[in-house]
């Protein structure tokens, strides 16, 4: 629609002179203008709205109501709809497994975002401090893990710690550890849930370091260097130097991790190859899961999907209305 | 005394660069490991792979496991399908997610900053919660075991995710060009489209990578939707090697070989612009 007015602009040319508004719009009355420019937006935001309202939020409300239903594999051919109020909640609250769930995930969601974090912007300090040959190199290692599609990464995963051959067992035995020789990593609780976190913070730690070194070559050198001249200790320039220019990234960074590492079940469930259960290595994505598909109580997994998300809301609450406050989501 | 101070201190500084320049290649080496480990079993025979003495190296280095994965039952069906559903699903949601960015980052707009937040929480739902209510509802519309529907899928469960970056990448653009263009009397989508777009490509390239990614990984949402076999995609075919009577380790490394390279190559081509798009994306939030 603007087509033919737009190339001088387009081509960068000097000939910025007047040109003329095209006659349509000199026509079109000042309300029709204006409500089409009330409508603009709108329009443009309406894709994603009927995406997200539709096919999302119909799911997300679906699985709300599932909540509040009794809806095993019988009543879902049957297509009957079976209220039972709070009953799947007050089973859940009931049940011994919620809090050890619970507080498997508090532990794992600490353990994995405290490492990423910490590892992650120990590794942006110090691509800052290496050259720029391994710099590069940095880079592209946390391109190539990044790079790994979660689903091979398990299974290579599996494979380093594999029992009889895998290279972990073999390292440790050379090494003298002859205890390690054919030792089940995935045999008890505390093993599988260390495995699956080195995993995690494996894969997350270059999404972390990259945004993080990014955000900090925006700090400015001089001031480093004013810092120093003025006696400040490294630590002293990390806390009140850098960390508060780099805080924004680093709090959103640490929300989306939070959110990610508390919904955890894939890596879980492929790295136990599906022992989650006789392990007990039940985070409360993968207790949800099997709730829902192996016992086929849909409507008792779909409880426990919404007290996760509530959990995470109450969790990411502090940080994501700082976010809000700060600007961070003014739109 | 001066100068044996201000050496000392260089001496010092020396050695910590030293001490630093240690660190991150012994830290590149631990990283790497994985993704080394795996190519190097995928050209090993199994016979070596099952030895008790693990080679660091493809000592006897054959091409064996690629041609076995390959020829494997439904490989270039998958393959196929991955590729077209989820390049499919990466434009679509590309185009949708600038148009929403433009206008939450370029208007004023009621219930832009509830929007925003709304979308965060919706990354909060488990997906594996979301697969019974999403395969009813594509049932209902006819779109299961269909490449549409499945396109659907992706597009809506990266959606969220990628508005929030592009959003990002579009308040870093000053508005000031578009306005200028709007000046010179171009309309408020010429200006989107010929000012605004070229300016955050990187940014909006950077975001295709992600939701790629997500697409590429996606295990759970296609064994439900999709029924027929030559349906399926590669994460599908990824666990047909492990059977019951145990796991072909070499054709599986080699299997996950094949299963990355698409997003390795991808991530190298747009390496550098995925490293300046982050800037933008998350610093201007």
């Amino acid at each position: 629609m603007a087509a033919p007015t737009v190339p001088e602009v387009a081509s960068g040319r000097a000939e910025r002179v007047v040109v003329p508004a095209p006659p349509y719009r000199r026509r079109s009355p000042n309300w029709r203008r204006a409500l089409r420019r009330q409508l603009l937006p709108f329009l443009l935001v309406l894709p994603a709205l009927v995406l997200v309202g539709g096919v999302l939020g119909y799911p997300i409300g679906q699985l709300v109501a599932t909540s509040f239903q009794q809806l095993g594999l019988f009543q879902l051919i049957g297509h009957h709809v079976l209220w039972n109020g709070l009953t799947n909640y007050r089973q859940l609250f009931s049940d011994s497994q919620f809090y050890s769930s619970l507080e498997q995930t508090a532990v794992f969601v600490l353990a994995t975002v405290g490492l990423t974090m910490a590892i992650g912007t120990g590794v942006a300090l110090l691509m800052g401090r290496v050259g720029k040959v391994l710099r590069t190199v940095i880079s592209l290692t946390m391109l190539l893990v990044w790079a790994m599609p979660s689903s091979a990464a398990s299974i290579v995963w599996t494979w380093l710690f594999q029992a009889q051959w895998g290279v972990v067992n073999y390292v440790l035995v050379a090494l003298g550890l002859h205890s390690f020789g054919s030792h089940d990593w995935f045999a008890s609780q505390i093993s599988a849930y260390s495995i699956v976190t080195a995993m995690i913070v494996w894969q997350a730690i270059p999404f972390i370091a990259l945004s993080t070194y990014a955000a900090l070559t925006l700090v400015p050198n001089e001031l480093h260097e004013a810092a120093a001249v003025d006696g400040a200790t490294p630590g002293v320039i990390f806390r009140q130097v850098t960390f508060p220019i780099i805080r924004p990234v680093f709090f959103l960074l640490t929300v989306l991790s939070i959110i990610w590492d508390g919904n955890v079940f894939n890596q879980v469930w492929y790295l136990t190859g599906g022992r989650a259960q006789v392990l007990n290595v039940m985070p409360l994505g993968v207790w949800q899961y099997i709730e829902a598909f192996a016992t086929q109580q849909y409507g008792m997994g779909a409880a426990i999907a919404i007290v996760t998300v509530l959990i995470l809301l109450v969790v990411t609450g502090y940080y994501i209305r700082t976010m809000v406050r700060t600007g961070e989501v003014s739109a | 005394m001066s100068t044996t101070m201000a050496g000392s201190r260089s001496n010092r500084r020396r050695r910590s660069t030293w001490l630093w320049r240690v660190v991150a290649v012994a830290f590149c080496i631990v990283m790497v490991f994985p993704v080394y480990w795996m190519i190097n079993s995928s050209f090993e025979p199994n016979s070596q792979i099952t030895s008790l003495t693990p080679s660091f190296f493809p000592a006897h280095f054959t091409f064996h496991n690629f041609v076995d994965a390959v020829d494997r039952p439904w490989f270039w069906d998958d393959a196929r399908n991955s590729l077209v559903i989820v390049v499919t699903a990466v434009l679509v949601v590309l185009v949708v997610a600038f148009l929403a960015a433009a206008a939450v980052a370029r208007f004023r707009l009621w219930g832009a900053k509830a929007f925003l937040v709304l979308i965060l929480v919706v990354q909060m739902v488990p997906t594996a919660a979301l697969v019974i209510p999403l395969f009813l509802i594509l049932n209902r519309a006819k779109l299961t075991d269909t490449y549409a529907g499945l396109v659907l899928t992706y597009v809506t469960l990266t959606l969220p995710f990628t508005i929030w970056m592009l959003r990002g990448f579009v308040k870093a653009v000053p508005i000031d060009l578009e306005e200028a263009a709007m000046v010179d009397g171009a309309s408020r989508m010429g200006a989107f489209r010929r000012i605004l777009f070229p300016l955050v490509l990187p940014g909006v390239i950077s975001t295709g990578v992600f939701s790629f990614i997500t697409a590429w990984n996606d295990f759970l949402y296609v064994n439900v939707i999709m029924t027929q076999n030559y349906h399926q995609t590669l994460p599908v075919w990824l666990f047909s090697f492990s059977t019951n009577t145990g796991t072909d380790y070499g054709g599986l490394m080699a299997g996950c070989v094949l299963f990355s390279l698409p997003v390795v190559v991808f991530f190298l081509f747009v390496q550098r612009r995925i490293v300046t798009g982050l800037t933008a994306g998350a610093v201007k939030g």
